[in-house]
Protein backbone atom coordinates (compact mmCIF):
# COMPACT_ATOMS: atom_id res chain seq x y z
CA UNK A 1 0.00 0.00 0.00
CA UNK A 2 1.27 3.63 -0.92
CA UNK A 3 1.13 6.35 1.08
CA UNK A 4 0.61 9.94 -0.48
CA UNK A 5 1.04 12.66 1.79
CA UNK A 6 0.66 15.48 -0.30
CA UNK A 7 -2.41 15.59 -0.43
CA UNK A 8 -2.53 17.14 2.63
CA UNK A 9 -0.93 19.69 1.39
CA UNK A 10 -3.01 20.12 -1.51
CA UNK A 11 -6.06 20.38 0.77
CA UNK A 12 -4.22 22.91 3.12
CA UNK A 13 -6.94 25.66 1.77
CA UNK A 14 -9.83 23.60 3.04
CA UNK A 15 -8.23 22.52 6.24
CA UNK A 16 -7.36 25.91 7.53
CA UNK A 17 -10.54 27.14 6.84
CA UNK A 18 -11.81 24.30 8.98
CA UNK A 19 -9.72 25.24 11.05
CA UNK A 20 -11.26 29.06 11.68
CA UNK A 21 -14.66 27.77 11.63
CA UNK A 22 -13.50 25.24 14.58
CA UNK A 23 -12.36 28.03 16.77
CA UNK A 24 -15.51 30.72 15.05
CA UNK A 25 -17.54 27.96 16.66
CA UNK A 26 -15.47 28.01 20.04
CA UNK A 27 -15.05 31.55 20.52
CA UNK A 28 -18.49 32.02 19.59
CA UNK A 29 -20.16 28.76 21.81
CA UNK A 30 -18.02 30.67 24.91
CA UNK A 31 -19.34 34.37 23.97
CA UNK A 32 -22.18 32.70 24.71
CA UNK A 33 -22.28 30.43 27.01
CA UNK A 34 -20.63 32.25 29.75
CA UNK A 35 -23.05 35.11 29.92
CA UNK A 36 -25.76 32.65 29.66
CA UNK A 37 -23.73 30.23 32.54
CA UNK A 38 -23.79 33.00 34.74
CA UNK A 39 -27.48 34.14 34.55
CA UNK A 40 -28.55 30.65 34.50
CA UNK A 41 -26.29 29.81 38.06
CA UNK A 42 -27.79 33.18 39.60
CA UNK A 43 -31.20 31.95 38.49
CA UNK A 44 -30.35 28.37 40.51
CA UNK A 45 -28.84 30.50 43.49
CA UNK A 46 -31.32 33.57 43.82
CA UNK A 47 -34.38 32.87 41.72
CA UNK A 48 -37.56 32.69 42.73
CA UNK A 49 -38.85 28.86 43.18
CA UNK A 50 -39.97 28.63 39.92
CA UNK A 51 -36.94 29.79 38.28
CA UNK A 52 -34.74 27.71 40.54
CA UNK A 53 -36.29 24.80 39.26
CA UNK A 54 -36.21 25.81 35.52
CA UNK A 55 -32.50 26.27 36.09
CA UNK A 56 -31.39 23.04 38.20
CA UNK A 57 -33.99 21.20 35.59
CA UNK A 58 -32.26 22.57 32.41
CA UNK A 59 -28.70 22.09 33.92
CA UNK A 60 -29.25 18.47 35.17
CA UNK A 61 -30.76 17.59 31.37
CA UNK A 62 -27.95 18.80 29.46
CA UNK A 63 -25.19 17.33 31.82
CA UNK A 64 -27.15 14.03 30.98
CA UNK A 65 -27.46 13.54 27.74
CA UNK A 66 -24.47 12.70 24.92
CA UNK A 67 -23.74 16.42 23.18
CA UNK A 68 -23.95 14.37 19.60
CA UNK A 69 -27.58 13.58 20.30
CA UNK A 70 -28.42 17.16 20.88
CA UNK A 71 -26.72 18.38 18.18
CA UNK A 72 -28.81 15.73 15.97
CA UNK A 73 -32.18 16.57 18.19
CA UNK A 74 -30.94 20.57 17.81
CA UNK A 75 -30.98 19.74 13.68
CA UNK A 76 -34.51 18.09 13.67
CA UNK A 77 -36.49 20.12 16.32
CA UNK A 78 -35.32 23.86 16.04
CA UNK A 79 -36.20 24.83 12.84
CA UNK A 80 -39.97 23.26 13.42
CA UNK A 81 -39.90 24.77 17.22
CA UNK A 82 -38.92 28.20 16.06
CA UNK A 83 -40.36 28.36 12.93
CA UNK A 84 -37.31 29.32 11.03
CA UNK A 85 -34.84 27.56 9.14
CA UNK A 86 -31.35 27.75 10.41
CA UNK A 87 -28.08 26.88 9.14
CA UNK A 88 -26.08 24.33 9.82
CA UNK A 89 -23.69 26.12 11.63
CA UNK A 90 -26.27 28.42 13.51
CA UNK A 91 -27.77 25.01 14.84
CA UNK A 92 -24.61 23.38 15.59
CA UNK A 93 -23.73 26.94 17.77
CA UNK A 94 -27.12 26.40 19.31
CA UNK A 95 -26.69 22.72 20.60
CA UNK A 96 -23.18 23.66 21.56
CA UNK A 97 -24.08 26.98 23.46
CA UNK A 98 -27.42 25.00 24.93
CA UNK A 99 -24.82 22.28 26.60
CA UNK A 100 -21.81 24.39 27.73
CA UNK A 101 -24.24 26.74 29.14
CA UNK A 102 -25.10 24.19 31.16
CA UNK A 103 -21.52 23.38 32.33
CA UNK A 104 -20.98 27.09 32.73
CA UNK A 105 -23.84 27.15 34.90
CA UNK A 106 -22.65 24.70 37.74
CA UNK A 107 -19.05 26.02 37.43
CA UNK A 108 -20.48 29.62 37.90
CA UNK A 109 -22.57 28.35 40.88
CA UNK A 110 -19.78 26.82 42.16
CA UNK A 111 -17.54 30.05 42.00
CA UNK A 112 -20.29 31.98 43.77
CA UNK A 113 -20.90 29.82 46.78
CA UNK A 114 -16.92 29.83 47.13
CA UNK A 115 -17.11 33.54 47.56
CA UNK A 116 -17.81 34.32 51.19
CA UNK A 117 -21.57 35.23 52.06
CA UNK A 118 -20.23 38.07 53.78
CA UNK A 119 -19.28 39.76 50.89
CA UNK A 120 -22.79 39.30 49.83
CA UNK A 121 -24.25 40.39 52.80
CA UNK A 122 -21.80 43.58 53.25
CA UNK A 123 -22.66 44.63 50.40
CA UNK A 124 -26.34 44.15 50.62
CA UNK A 125 -25.84 46.04 54.14
CA UNK A 126 -24.63 49.38 51.90
CA UNK A 127 -27.75 49.56 50.58
CA UNK A 128 -27.18 47.89 46.88
CA UNK A 129 -29.75 45.78 45.44
CA UNK A 130 -28.74 41.51 45.57
CA UNK A 131 -28.39 42.37 41.49
CA UNK A 132 -25.86 45.33 42.29
CA UNK A 133 -24.28 43.12 45.05
CA UNK A 134 -23.53 40.12 42.30
CA UNK A 135 -22.50 42.20 39.32
CA UNK A 136 -20.48 44.44 41.25
CA UNK A 137 -18.82 41.97 44.24
CA UNK A 138 -19.62 38.74 44.27
CA UNK A 139 -19.40 37.61 40.06
CA UNK A 140 -16.13 39.54 39.15
CA UNK A 141 -14.10 37.65 41.87
CA UNK A 142 -16.34 34.41 41.15
CA UNK A 143 -15.18 35.04 37.51
CA UNK A 144 -11.52 35.00 39.03
CA UNK A 145 -12.10 31.45 40.46
CA UNK A 146 -13.58 29.71 38.53
CA UNK A 147 -10.90 30.93 35.38
CA UNK A 148 -9.03 27.53 35.55
CA UNK A 149 -12.13 25.26 35.29
CA UNK A 150 -13.72 27.71 32.06
CA UNK A 151 -9.91 27.39 30.58
CA UNK A 152 -10.64 23.37 31.02
CA UNK A 153 -14.14 24.02 29.85
CA UNK A 154 -12.86 25.50 26.94
CA UNK A 155 -10.21 22.67 26.02
CA UNK A 156 -13.35 20.25 26.05
CA UNK A 157 -15.70 22.69 23.62
CA UNK A 158 -13.09 23.08 21.36
CA UNK A 159 -12.74 19.17 20.98
CA UNK A 160 -16.49 19.19 21.11
CA UNK A 161 -16.91 21.24 17.76
CA UNK A 162 -16.05 18.04 16.25
CA UNK A 163 -19.32 16.52 17.24
CA UNK A 164 -20.97 19.36 14.65
CA UNK A 165 -19.36 17.73 11.74
CA UNK A 166 -22.25 14.81 11.50
CA UNK A 167 -24.67 17.88 10.70
CA UNK A 168 -22.03 18.88 7.70
CA UNK A 169 -20.85 21.87 9.61
CA UNK A 170 -17.71 23.16 7.95
CA UNK A 171 -15.35 22.43 10.85
CA UNK A 172 -11.64 20.76 10.99
CA UNK A 173 -13.43 17.38 11.07
CA UNK A 174 -15.86 17.70 8.39
CA UNK A 175 -13.23 19.14 6.16
CA UNK A 176 -10.84 16.45 6.67
CA UNK A 177 -13.54 13.40 6.27
CA UNK A 178 -14.91 14.95 3.25
CA UNK A 179 -11.16 15.71 1.80
CA UNK A 180 -10.95 11.72 2.75
CA UNK A 181 -14.32 11.19 0.84
CA UNK A 182 -12.66 13.10 -2.06
CA UNK A 183 -9.29 11.57 -2.69
CA UNK A 184 -9.86 8.19 -0.54
CA UNK A 185 -6.34 8.61 1.06
CA UNK A 186 -7.95 7.77 4.17
CA UNK A 187 -4.82 6.88 6.58
CA UNK A 188 -3.05 10.46 5.18
CA UNK A 189 -6.05 12.74 5.73
CA UNK A 190 -7.34 10.80 9.25
CA UNK A 191 -3.87 10.95 10.41
CA UNK A 192 -3.51 14.65 9.07
CA UNK A 193 -6.77 15.53 11.29
CA UNK A 194 -5.51 13.86 14.40
CA UNK A 195 -1.98 16.29 13.80
CA UNK A 196 -3.69 19.18 13.50
CA UNK A 197 -6.03 18.78 16.31
CA UNK A 198 -2.99 17.58 18.34
CA UNK A 199 -1.11 20.81 17.48
CA UNK A 200 -4.33 23.15 18.34
CA UNK A 201 -5.21 21.60 21.43
CA UNK A 202 -1.69 20.40 23.33
CA UNK A 203 -1.09 23.77 23.61
CA UNK A 204 -4.27 24.92 24.83
CA UNK A 205 -4.12 22.34 27.48
CA UNK A 206 -0.92 23.49 28.48
CA UNK A 207 -2.17 26.45 28.42
CA UNK A 208 -4.85 25.61 31.09
CA UNK A 209 -1.92 24.09 33.09
CA UNK A 210 -0.13 26.92 33.77
CA UNK A 211 -3.17 28.93 34.47
CA UNK A 212 -4.45 26.33 37.30
CA UNK A 213 -1.15 26.61 38.79
CA UNK A 214 -1.45 30.73 38.64
CA UNK A 215 -4.98 31.07 39.47
CA UNK A 216 -4.69 28.68 42.05
CA UNK A 217 -6.76 30.14 45.01
CA UNK A 218 -5.57 28.96 48.53
CA UNK A 219 -7.94 30.39 51.43
CA UNK B 1 -45.96 13.56 11.88
CA UNK B 2 -48.33 16.50 11.02
CA UNK B 3 -46.75 19.68 11.26
CA UNK B 4 -49.84 22.13 11.10
CA UNK B 5 -48.45 25.34 11.94
CA UNK B 6 -45.26 26.93 12.96
CA UNK B 7 -44.73 25.70 16.47
CA UNK B 8 -47.21 23.04 16.29
CA UNK B 9 -46.75 19.55 16.12
CA UNK B 10 -48.44 16.24 16.48
CA UNK B 11 -46.83 13.63 18.21
CA UNK B 12 -47.03 10.14 16.89
CA UNK B 13 -44.66 7.99 19.46
CA UNK B 14 -45.79 4.45 17.48
CA UNK B 15 -42.30 5.04 15.56
CA UNK B 16 -41.08 3.96 18.61
CA UNK B 17 -43.11 1.48 20.32
CA UNK B 18 -43.16 -0.20 16.64
CA UNK B 19 -39.29 -0.15 16.83
CA UNK B 20 -38.43 -0.96 20.73
CA UNK B 21 -36.33 -4.27 20.86
CA UNK B 22 -34.83 -2.71 17.76
CA UNK B 23 -34.04 0.53 20.23
CA UNK B 24 -33.65 -1.49 22.90
CA UNK B 25 -30.82 -3.78 21.68
CA UNK B 26 -29.31 -0.80 20.82
CA UNK B 27 -29.48 0.35 24.69
CA UNK B 28 -27.94 -3.29 25.54
CA UNK B 29 -24.81 -2.29 22.91
CA UNK B 30 -24.14 0.90 24.70
CA UNK B 31 -24.52 0.08 27.91
CA UNK B 32 -22.16 -3.51 26.99
CA UNK B 33 -19.71 -0.58 25.17
CA UNK B 34 -19.85 1.43 28.09
CA UNK B 35 -18.70 -0.90 30.92
CA UNK B 36 -16.72 -2.93 28.72
CA UNK B 37 -14.38 0.44 27.81
CA UNK B 38 -14.84 1.72 31.36
CA UNK B 39 -13.57 -1.24 33.28
CA UNK B 40 -10.82 -1.95 30.08
CA UNK B 41 -10.16 1.80 30.93
CA UNK B 42 -9.59 1.99 34.62
CA UNK B 43 -7.58 -0.67 34.47
CA UNK B 44 -5.40 0.77 31.79
CA UNK B 45 -5.27 3.50 33.90
CA UNK B 46 -4.13 2.21 37.09
CA UNK B 47 -1.18 0.93 34.79
CA UNK B 48 -0.25 3.77 33.65
CA UNK B 49 -0.30 5.97 36.71
CA UNK B 50 1.58 4.03 38.44
CA UNK B 51 4.32 3.24 36.00
CA UNK B 52 4.12 7.28 35.70
CA UNK B 53 4.80 7.38 39.25
CA UNK B 54 6.69 4.41 40.19
CA UNK B 55 7.73 3.01 37.18
CA UNK B 56 11.02 3.04 34.99
CA UNK B 57 11.87 6.88 35.06
CA UNK B 58 12.56 6.94 30.73
CA UNK B 59 9.07 5.77 30.24
CA UNK B 60 7.45 9.07 32.07
CA UNK B 61 8.05 11.25 28.91
CA UNK B 62 6.56 8.54 27.11
CA UNK B 63 3.10 8.66 29.39
CA UNK B 64 2.83 11.90 29.98
CA UNK B 65 3.05 12.77 26.04
CA UNK B 66 0.67 9.82 25.89
CA UNK B 67 -1.92 11.69 28.28
CA UNK B 68 -1.38 14.94 27.27
CA UNK B 69 -2.45 14.07 24.00
CA UNK B 70 -5.47 12.00 24.31
CA UNK B 71 -6.35 15.60 26.48
CA UNK B 72 -5.72 17.29 22.96
CA UNK B 73 -7.48 15.27 20.58
CA UNK B 74 -11.52 15.26 20.39
CA UNK B 75 -12.85 11.51 21.04
CA UNK B 76 -14.88 11.78 17.62
CA UNK B 77 -10.91 11.92 15.70
CA UNK B 78 -9.75 9.12 17.96
CA UNK B 79 -12.36 6.71 16.99
CA UNK B 80 -12.56 7.61 13.46
CA UNK B 81 -8.89 7.14 13.21
CA UNK B 82 -8.75 3.71 14.64
CA UNK B 83 -11.98 2.36 12.86
CA UNK B 84 -10.46 3.30 9.21
CA UNK B 85 -6.93 4.34 9.59
CA UNK B 86 -5.40 1.76 12.09
CA UNK B 87 -6.43 -1.12 9.92
CA UNK B 88 -4.26 0.26 7.08
CA UNK B 89 -1.27 0.79 9.49
CA UNK B 90 -1.57 -2.54 11.74
CA UNK B 91 -2.82 -5.01 8.86
CA UNK B 92 -5.87 -5.73 10.85
CA UNK B 93 -9.16 -5.70 10.49
CA UNK B 94 -11.64 -4.82 12.75
CA UNK B 95 -15.74 -4.91 13.58
CA UNK B 96 -16.70 -1.28 14.43
CA UNK B 97 -17.78 -2.69 18.07
CA UNK B 98 -13.69 -3.60 18.65
CA UNK B 99 -12.59 0.06 17.08
CA UNK B 100 -15.49 1.54 18.83
CA UNK B 101 -13.70 -0.17 21.86
CA UNK B 102 -10.32 0.25 21.57
CA UNK B 103 -10.52 3.69 20.57
CA UNK B 104 -12.66 4.85 23.60
CA UNK B 105 -10.49 2.82 26.08
CA UNK B 106 -7.05 4.16 24.57
CA UNK B 107 -8.99 8.35 24.92
CA UNK B 108 -10.17 7.24 28.42
CA UNK B 109 -7.70 5.26 29.98
CA UNK B 110 -5.55 9.03 29.61
CA UNK B 111 -7.99 10.62 32.12
CA UNK B 112 -8.38 7.66 34.42
CA UNK B 113 -4.67 7.81 34.81
CA UNK B 114 -4.84 11.20 35.62
CA UNK B 115 -7.39 10.46 38.26
CA UNK B 116 -6.12 7.77 40.00
CA UNK B 117 -2.71 9.76 39.71
CA UNK B 118 -4.26 12.82 42.08
CA UNK B 119 -5.55 10.19 44.25
CA UNK B 120 -2.10 8.87 45.10
CA UNK B 121 -0.33 12.04 45.46
CA UNK B 122 -3.48 12.84 48.08
CA UNK B 123 -2.07 10.56 50.35
CA UNK B 124 0.22 11.78 52.46
CA UNK B 125 4.24 11.29 52.01
CA UNK B 126 3.91 10.77 55.75
CA UNK B 127 2.02 7.68 55.65
CA UNK B 128 4.90 6.03 52.98
CA UNK B 129 7.52 7.18 55.24
CA UNK B 130 6.27 5.69 58.12
CA UNK B 131 5.53 2.63 56.20
CA UNK B 132 8.71 2.37 54.87
CA UNK B 133 10.12 3.19 58.69
CA UNK B 134 8.28 -0.01 59.49
CA UNK B 135 9.94 -1.90 57.30
CA UNK B 136 7.80 -2.18 54.19
CA UNK B 137 8.52 -2.52 51.07
CA UNK B 138 7.41 -0.38 48.12
CA UNK B 139 4.91 -2.89 46.80
CA UNK B 140 3.60 -3.43 49.82
CA UNK B 141 3.25 -0.17 50.81
CA UNK B 142 1.27 0.53 47.80
CA UNK B 143 -1.08 -2.15 47.98
CA UNK B 144 -2.12 -1.76 51.72
CA UNK B 145 -1.68 1.80 52.26
CA UNK B 146 -1.56 4.22 49.47
CA UNK B 147 -3.98 2.71 46.71
CA UNK B 148 -6.67 1.93 49.26
CA UNK B 149 -7.07 5.34 50.40
CA UNK B 150 -6.20 7.04 47.09
CA UNK B 151 -9.37 4.76 44.91
CA UNK B 152 -11.69 5.77 47.08
CA UNK B 153 -10.89 9.51 46.85
CA UNK B 154 -11.03 9.16 43.25
CA UNK B 155 -14.31 7.81 43.06
CA UNK B 156 -16.42 10.68 42.35
CA UNK B 157 -13.90 11.45 39.54
CA UNK B 158 -14.37 7.92 38.44
CA UNK B 159 -17.83 8.95 38.62
CA UNK B 160 -17.55 11.52 36.47
CA UNK B 161 -15.44 9.57 33.91
CA UNK B 162 -18.40 6.94 33.77
CA UNK B 163 -21.06 9.03 32.97
CA UNK B 164 -18.42 10.69 30.16
CA UNK B 165 -17.93 7.17 29.18
CA UNK B 166 -21.69 6.61 28.49
CA UNK B 167 -22.22 9.53 26.70
CA UNK B 168 -18.74 9.53 24.29
CA UNK B 169 -20.43 5.68 23.35
CA UNK B 170 -22.63 7.98 21.60
CA UNK B 171 -19.95 9.46 19.43
CA UNK B 172 -19.19 5.61 18.10
CA UNK B 173 -21.96 6.24 16.32
CA UNK B 174 -20.30 8.13 13.32
CA UNK B 175 -18.22 4.62 12.78
CA UNK B 176 -21.52 2.14 12.90
CA UNK B 177 -21.31 1.12 16.18
CA UNK B 178 -24.95 -0.34 16.69
CA UNK B 179 -25.36 1.23 19.84
CA UNK B 180 -28.54 3.65 20.55
CA UNK B 181 -27.53 6.56 19.23
CA UNK B 182 -27.20 4.75 15.32
CA UNK B 183 -30.26 3.09 16.05
CA UNK B 184 -32.25 6.45 16.70
CA UNK B 185 -30.84 7.58 13.61
CA UNK B 186 -31.34 4.22 11.59
CA UNK B 187 -35.19 4.33 12.88
CA UNK B 188 -35.30 8.27 12.52
CA UNK B 189 -34.10 8.24 8.72
CA UNK B 190 -36.16 5.08 7.75
CA UNK B 191 -39.69 6.97 9.55
CA UNK B 192 -39.06 10.80 8.77
CA UNK B 193 -39.64 10.95 12.90
CA UNK B 194 -36.50 12.45 13.51
CA UNK B 195 -38.55 14.30 16.31
CA UNK B 196 -40.12 11.59 18.42
CA UNK B 197 -37.06 9.20 18.12
CA UNK B 198 -34.60 11.35 19.28
CA UNK B 199 -36.78 12.35 21.73
CA UNK B 200 -37.01 9.25 22.91
CA UNK B 201 -33.27 8.88 22.81
CA UNK B 202 -32.78 11.70 25.12
CA UNK B 203 -34.57 9.96 27.46
CA UNK B 204 -32.80 7.07 27.44
CA UNK B 205 -29.93 8.40 28.12
CA UNK B 206 -30.97 10.89 30.70
CA UNK B 207 -32.35 8.05 32.87
CA UNK B 208 -29.23 6.35 31.95
CA UNK B 209 -26.91 8.92 33.14
CA UNK B 210 -28.74 10.57 35.85
CA UNK B 211 -28.83 7.42 38.67
CA UNK B 212 -25.05 7.06 37.50
CA UNK B 213 -24.03 10.92 38.78
CA UNK B 214 -26.18 11.15 41.79
CA UNK B 215 -25.38 6.89 42.83
CA UNK B 216 -21.84 7.78 42.89
CA UNK B 217 -22.55 10.80 44.72
CA UNK B 218 -24.56 8.55 47.73
CA UNK B 219 -22.04 5.61 47.61
CA UNK B 220 -19.05 8.17 48.07
CA UNK B 221 -21.06 10.16 50.82
CA UNK B 222 -20.74 6.27 52.67
CA UNK B 223 -17.46 5.88 52.08
CA UNK B 224 -15.60 8.95 52.25
CA UNK B 225 -14.33 8.40 55.50
CA UNK B 226 -12.33 5.26 54.46
CA UNK B 227 -9.55 7.64 52.22
CA UNK B 228 -9.34 10.46 54.97
CA UNK B 229 -5.38 10.50 56.54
Amino acid sequence: MTFDWSVVWRYRDALALGTATTFLLTIATMAIAVPCGIVVASLRLYGAAPLRTFATAYVELFRNLPLILVVYWAFYVLPIVTGVGLSAFATGLAALSLNVTAYNAETFRAGINSIRRGQLEAALALGMTRTQALRRIVVPQALRRVLPVLASTWVSLFKDTSLVSVIAVGELAYVSMQARAQTFRVLEMLTAMAVIYWLLGYPQAKLVDWIERRYVVTE
Amino acid sequence: MGVTAYGRVDFDFTVVTDNWRFLAEGVGVTLLLSLASGAASLVAGLVLALLRLRGPRWLRPAIVFYIDSMRAIPVLVVLVWTFFALPMVAGVTMSPFMAGLIGLTAHLAAYAAEIVRAGIESVRPGQTRAALALGMSHAQILRRIVLPQALVRTLPAFGSLLSVTIKDTAIASVIAVPELMRRSETVAGQSFQPIEVYTFAMLVYFVLLYPVTRGVDRFYRRVAHLGRS
